[in-house]
């Protein structure tokens, strides 16, 4: 499955959990706007450390970085690149 | 918390059944094309400010002031962040030149410097001890300052200095943390708009309303359309504000402290110091009145700052959403006090969950929130009040300061407790699924608040005194 596929997927459960099922659009805020809350970011940061190997100890941590699908999905991009 | 706000203006909740048929207080005018439209027009925007002018009127303070500087902000949208560092500043100045004796303004220059040498700092060494972790070395170095200057003589002018320019740094250091967060961004704010941020003119307790400049950049109007929206949410937001200190004032209040003759908590739980005896049952009821007239008050004082920074062109997240309606603990957290959670998730939670036990996923999240609700908790409201670490001494303080680490200790375990729970599937049903869950969180949290002293120190004994009492367990 292409990344930014596997990212939206991933995004789209944690939602549903919630029980929001509203669309959401790949620039579409997420943990600013107030639909993912701090527990569920931890849950994507766990996902990318496990899926795509991003170490967030290396990197230093901020909500922006994965406040949407586009920004995780750049943020992968760039830790792959990374040595 | 579920969205109760969100940049976009819609409002992607959780599906919620319909509650008197979807009847509203307030209309959700921000979804009315034609008052949106309205609203983007000179006629239209003089009218919101208008209003919203009045509605501040309601509780005068500071009023004009601020009404002055959100209609420039609504006339330059293209220099709202300057405005706002403007204003910011003004409002500063005004403070500390009033501050009780004498004013502060050399304490409050130097801490401005200090904290754009830190910001230079971070960003120019970004790889550094410091840069990598500039939040835990600016609160160490707090915390180092605190300890030494209680160690200086009484009477001394050092000390003076010391503690005078102490309180103006207590008063900034979390949004001077903030800063430090956001130096790590690529797309970060130059120093100038930084200090907008810093006990912004729309108001501010030292939780910082509403978080830094990464925030601010997310959630500002970028076009006549946003703005628009988030003005009348922000005009909705005051009325709501208004209306709740009507009922807080004109009916709770009366009502519970007068016609029902239930005792102030304040006055009861000295009485359970002095060992006067009274019924179980008022303090049950002293204790809830306390409870539901903190979360009204609470609002009231949230929903204002954040009408006045929505009306700035920024669509910030309610302080407080519907606490009450809280199935979890940590639900409860969240949409209790929103921007102080937060705070304690940015510099405690975050941190500590991404650094440490990355191998044990439940011991991960437990330390994390740990870190946050009990260690960052604690701290935050014992460097709060710097007048008892100067009064008693930063151990006697800290002795003091028991019932509140007892406190942050029981909802620690609590929101960890929940988080791990809310990963198991949820009762259904109103009764099982809704109002069962709320009661159960709501009491937790009101039973907890016995222990909730902050403001006036009591000795943990005290508490748990009282905590029997209200089980009728004590004579």
């Amino acid at each position: 499955m292409e990344r930014k596929a596997e990212i939206r997927e991933f995004v789209r459960e944690l939602l549903a959990r919630k029980g929001d099922t509203e669309p959401f659009a790949d620039d579409a805020s997420l943990i600013l706007s107030g639909r993912l809350q701090s527990v569920e970011a931890v849950e994507v940061a766990v996902f990318l450390e496990e899926k795509f190997g991003v170490d967030f100890a290396k990197l230093g941590f901020d909500e922006e970085m994965i406040d949407t699908v586009d920004a995780i999905s750049t943020l992968v991009q760039d830790s792959v690149k990374m040595p | 918390m579920t969205a109760a706000a969100h940049p976009g203006g819609a409002a992607p909740v959780a599906a919620r059944a319909p509650f008197l048929w979807g009847f509203r207080l307030i209309p959700r005018v921000e979804t009315y094309p034609k008052v949106v439209s309205f609203a983007q027009t000179t006629i239209g925007k003089l009218t919101l400010l208008g209003i919203f002018g009045i509605g501040l009127m309601y509780a005068p303070q500071h009023a004009p002031f601020l009404i002055v500087l959100l209609a420039v902000a609504t006339a330059l949208p293209q220099y709202r962040r300057i405005v706002l560092t403007f204003g910011t500043l003004l409002w500063a100045i005004g403070t500390w030149w009033r501050w009780t004796n004498h004013p502060l303004l050399l304490q409050f220059a130097i801490v401005l410097i200090l904290a754009s040498l830190l910001f230079w700092a971070a960003t120019r060494f970004p790889h550094s001890w410091f840069g990598r972790r500039p939040v835990t070395s600016l609160l160490t170095g707090f915390t180092l300052s605190i300890l030494l200057a209680s160690y200086l003589p009484r009477g001394a002018y050092l000390r003076t200095a010391s503690w005078e320019l102490l309180t103006v740094t207590g008063a900034y250091i979390w949004f001077i943390a903030y800063s430090l967060l956001d130096s790590r961004s690529n797309s970060r704010d130059p120093l100038a708009l930084q200090l907008g941020t810093y006990r912004p003119f729309w108001g501010s307790s030292n939780t910082p309303f509403v978080k830094g400049a990464a925030y601010l950049r997310r959630i500002e109007a970028h076009n006549p359309e946003q703005l628009a929206v988030a003005q009348l949410k922000g005009l909705k937001l005051l009325a709501w504000s208004v209306i709740l200190d009507l009922f807080l004032r004109e009916v709770f209040q009366p009502v519970v402290y007068g016609d029902l003759g239930i005792p102030v908590f304040s006055h009861l739980f000295e009485l359970n110091v002095q060992r006067a005896s009274f019924p179980w049952y008022i303090a049950w009821a002293s204790l809830i009145a306390n409870f539901l007239g903190g979360l009204a008050s609470l609002s009231i004082s949230g929903h204002r700052v954040v009408a006045s920074c929505r009306m700035a062109g920024f669509l910030a997240l309610r302080n407080t959403y519907r606490p009450l309606e809280s199935r979890s603990i940590a639900e409860f957290w969240n949409r209790y006090y929103y921007y102080f959670k937060e705070l304690l998730v940015d510099c405690f939670f975050y941190p500590t969950f991404m650094r440490y036990f990355k191998g044990y996923r439940r011991l991960r999240l437990f330390a994390a929130t740990f870190a946050a609700a009990c260690f960052g908790n604690a701290f935050y409201h014992f460097f709060r009040d710097l007048d008892y670490i100067e009064r008693y001494g930063f151990w006697r303080a800290l002795e003091g300061f028991q019932a509140y680490l007892f406190y942050t200790v029981v909802l620690a375990l609590g929101i960890g407790i929940s988080q791990l729970r809310e990963r198991r599937d949820a009762a259904t049903g109103w009764i099982r699924g809704r109002l069962v869950p709320a009661l159960c969180v709501s009491g937790f949290f009101c039973l907890l608040s016995v222990f909730d002293f902050t403001e006036k120190r009591y000795a943990i004994e005290d508490c748990f005194r009282f905590l029997a009492h209200l089980f009728n367990l004590t004579s």
